[in-house]
């Protein structure tokens, strides 16, 4: 378990108006700092300036989707080793095993929760090595 | 090897094996039978005529010198036995069911002619000894005629006709053994050995009818069993030619080649050629030039393993130029000695039926993906004013939001449920097994459900300890059983009841019972209460929510599981739903 407590959330989304429940939830239930990137192709920059603890993706995104932003963030050392949660609508079992095959350290399936949606994403922080 | 090539194989195989048998063996004895004593009464007419004129002429021949009234007295029994057999013969020819009592007539007719046999053998013990030599002579020659001249007429049943000659020989040889002469005693041992050989002759002409009236019958029943076989192959054919004719499948007749022998009328269809057009053309008329190494590849694999193929999709042009793709089977039919008669392939358009199935899987993915990201800031947003992030929100506006939450939740139900059974029914849920301790398993559901109870003033509660046993079961799976279940328990209950849960395991099996106070299951919907989209009342399903699914979501998930899913009625009111698993060794 990391050392420090779960504070600075790196989210990639498209859809603002689940943009604006998560930064709702996250910051006002979870207490958290967001930052919300809504284009995908950005995404690598902004995660380098703002220097998350975790960071959210979306699945199925215009320009380049959550799998394919991930594996650039691989490829990337300033974004390498950002622990990835996924957040997608997508259900079947192939999927999420994709995403855990790919390196995910969770997926949260929408609609979630937005009360929980901060102690979702501390449980999985917390079984991070 | 295909199941037409097999057929032919054991057709042809049957056919060897009854050619290597005796044909013989296939006769019915009894008509066999029939058919000899109907030889024997045939030759009555000729034989009492024979007896007639003989015995005239023997008459005529031994009074003189002799008493009169002896010989009198002989043609009378001669005379007698004639007339009776004229009256068995016509007791006989009258009985329609004769063929029926073979055994009764054949009995009879063995006494008549030992009764005749008799008669002869009467003139023998009482003309002979006192006659002089030429009518010995005569007598003889008269006595080894009417013997002999028996083989012939009772030739049909060798028993019949030794019956017969014994009747003749025995007194015969007596007088000659007792004449005191040495040349008739002499004679008189030779007899027996003439009897002896007679029998013998007619034993062997008696196997030769037999033999002969077998083959007969044999053959007949062959030719009607093979005019049968004849005519059951017509109609196979009519059949076979009607089936494909009318089949709303493409059925082409090839040979080894790949030539086109023959087509259907709904190939003509299907692929927009004539039939003249496909017929005496390679089978790569309906096939992409860029798949005829493909096609010569599998056709050559076809033809050398002598066995069909089935479920070949294969994109065919059409002759207007637009692909149709169908599901080929393609079975070669292949003689005993391995050569290929034809080939028949039948092609069943699937060109809709993809169709079908790649709108189902978008329309799935359209469920699960354009419907929950909506569903996601509804519900997300609700939530979110209820829990009071944004702060106090006026009550009645925290009513209306609360409806809009609850309802945007069951819709979400709704699509989980509608994606669930679409998955299960498909085949493509798979499950990830894993042990499970119960007690802890109906420990989470209900605390994951506590809040669905007290919306309904109902309270979850084990009943006695539970069980600590373990279960291999997917656990995600298995909390949504348990939650449907314990949901349902909740709904159905009157407000301030109990629903417990019970823990039970025998013989190996692990049950998991909730119980409730509800109204109980009406009898004529306990039948379908596993089906999809059945509720009991449907105003339930406005009333309480639920889509009707989730109980045939939970037997289906419970028999992937291995085990099996129930109710009960309640003692004292209610119902128990239960399901059982295996328990983990």
């Amino acid at each position: 378990m990391p050392e420090r407590p779960l504070q600075r959330i790196s989210y990639v989304e498209d859809d603002e108006d689940i943009q604006r429940i998560v930064r709702m939830s996250l910051e006002r239930v979870g207490k958290m700092t967001v930052d919300v990137v809504s284009d995908p192709l950005t995404a690598i920059g902004r995660m380098t300036s703002f220097k998350p603890d975790l960071v959210m993706l979306d699945w199925m995104m215009p320009g380049m989707d959550g799998p394919t932003l991930f594996k650039k963030m691989k490829l990337e050392p300033d974004t390498a080793k950002l622990p990835v949660v996924f957040i997608t609508a997508k259900a079947a079992q192939r999927d999420l095993d994709e995403l855990q095959a790919l390196g995910a350290v969770g997926t949260i399936s929408k609609p979630f929760s937005p009360k929980d949606l901060p102690d979702q994403l501390r449980a999985i922080w917390a079984k991070l090595p | 090897m295909n199941t037409l090539a097999n057929g032919i194989d054991t057709a042809e195989a049957g056919a060897a094996a009854a050619i290597t048998a005796d044909i013989r063996d296939r006769a019915d004895p009894a008509l066999v039978r029939a058919d000899r004593v109907e030889q024997l009464y045939s030759q009555l007419p000729l034989g009492m005529a024979a007896t007639v004129v003989i015995g005239v002429i023997s008459a005529m021949e031994l009074h003189e010198g002799r008493l009169l009234e002896l010989v009198l007295f002989w043609g009378s029994l001669l005379g007698l036995v004639v007339v009776l057999h004229a009256l068995l013969y016509l007791g006989y020819r009258n009985d329609t069911k004769r063929h029926l009592n073979t055994g009764q007539w054949l009995r009879w007719l063995g006494i008549g002619a030992f009764a005749a046999g008799a008669t002869w053998g009467f003139a023998a013990a009482v003309f002979f000894p006192s006659h002089a030599d030429e009518r010995q002579v005569f007598l003889a020659f008269l006595l080894a005629g009417v013997l002999s001249g028996g083989i012939p007429m009772y030739a049909a049943s060798w028993p019949v006709f030794a019956a017969y000659a014994a009747a003749i020989a025995l007194p015969f040889t007596y007088v000659l053994a007792t004449f005191g002469n040495r040349l008739f005693a002499e004679i008189a041992l030779l007899i027996p050995l003439f009897y002896g050989v007679s029998v013998a002759i007619a034993f062997r002409l008696n196997g030769v009818f037999v033999s002969g009236y077998r083959l007969r019958h044999a053959y007949q029943r062959q030719l009607i069993e093979l005019q049968e076989a004849r005519r059951q192959i017509e109609a196979s054919g009519r059949k076979l030619t009607l089936f494909a004719e009318r089949a709303p499948i493409a059925v082409l007749e090839l040979d080894a080649q790949g030539t086109i022998h023959d087509v259907n009328h709904a190939a003509e269809i299907l692929f927009g050629y004539a039939a003249d057009e496909l017929i005496g053309h390679s089978a790569k008329r309906i096939v992409r030039p860029k798949h005829h190494a493909d096609f010569d590849r599998e056709w050559g694999a076809m033809i050398a393993n002598r066995a069909p193929v089935a479920g070949v999709k294969v994109r065919n042009p059409r002759r207007d130029g637009i692909d149709v793709v169908c599901e080929w089977t393609v079975t070669p039919l292949v003689n005993p000695d391995g050569t290929i008669i034809s080939v028949i392939a039948q092609g069943r358009d699937i060109t809709a039926q993809l169709e079908a199935e790649r709108m189902k899987k978008e329309f799935t993915s359209t469920l699960s993906h354009e419907l929950r990201t909506p569903l996601t800031s509804i519900i997300g947003s609700l939530q979110l004013i209820n829990a009071g992030v944004l702060g106090e929100v006026p009550k009645d506006v925290t009513e209306l939001t609360e409806v809009a939450e609850r309802n945007g939740q069951r819709l979400l139900d709704l699509i989980n449920d509608i994606l669930d059974i679409e998955k299960i029914e498909s085949g493509k849920l798979t499950l990830v097994p894993e042990v499970i301790r119960v007690d802890e398993l109906v420990r989470e559901a209900m605390l994951l459900n506590k809040g669905f109870g007290d919306r309904f003033h109902v309270r979850f509660q084990p009943r006695g300890t539970l069980l600590e046993s373990e279960v291999t079961a997917d656990r995600k799976r298995l909390l949504q059983v348990m939650t449907n279940l314990l949901s349902n328990a909740a709904k159905f209950s009157p407000e301030g009841e109990v629903v417990e849960i019970s823990t039970e395991q025998a013989n190996g099996i692990l049950r998991v019972g909730v119980h409730d106070r509800g109204p109980g299951i009406p009898e004529a919907f306990r039948a379908r209460i596993f089906g999809r989209f059945n509720q009991a009342d449907s105003t339930a399903t406005r009333q309480k929510g639920g889509t009707g699914l989730g109980l045939a979501i939970c037997k289906r998930l419970v028999e992937m599981m291995q085990g099996r899913i129930g109710f009960q009625d309640r003692d004292g009111g209610g119902s128990t739903f239960w399901f059982e698993l295996p328990r983990h060794a």
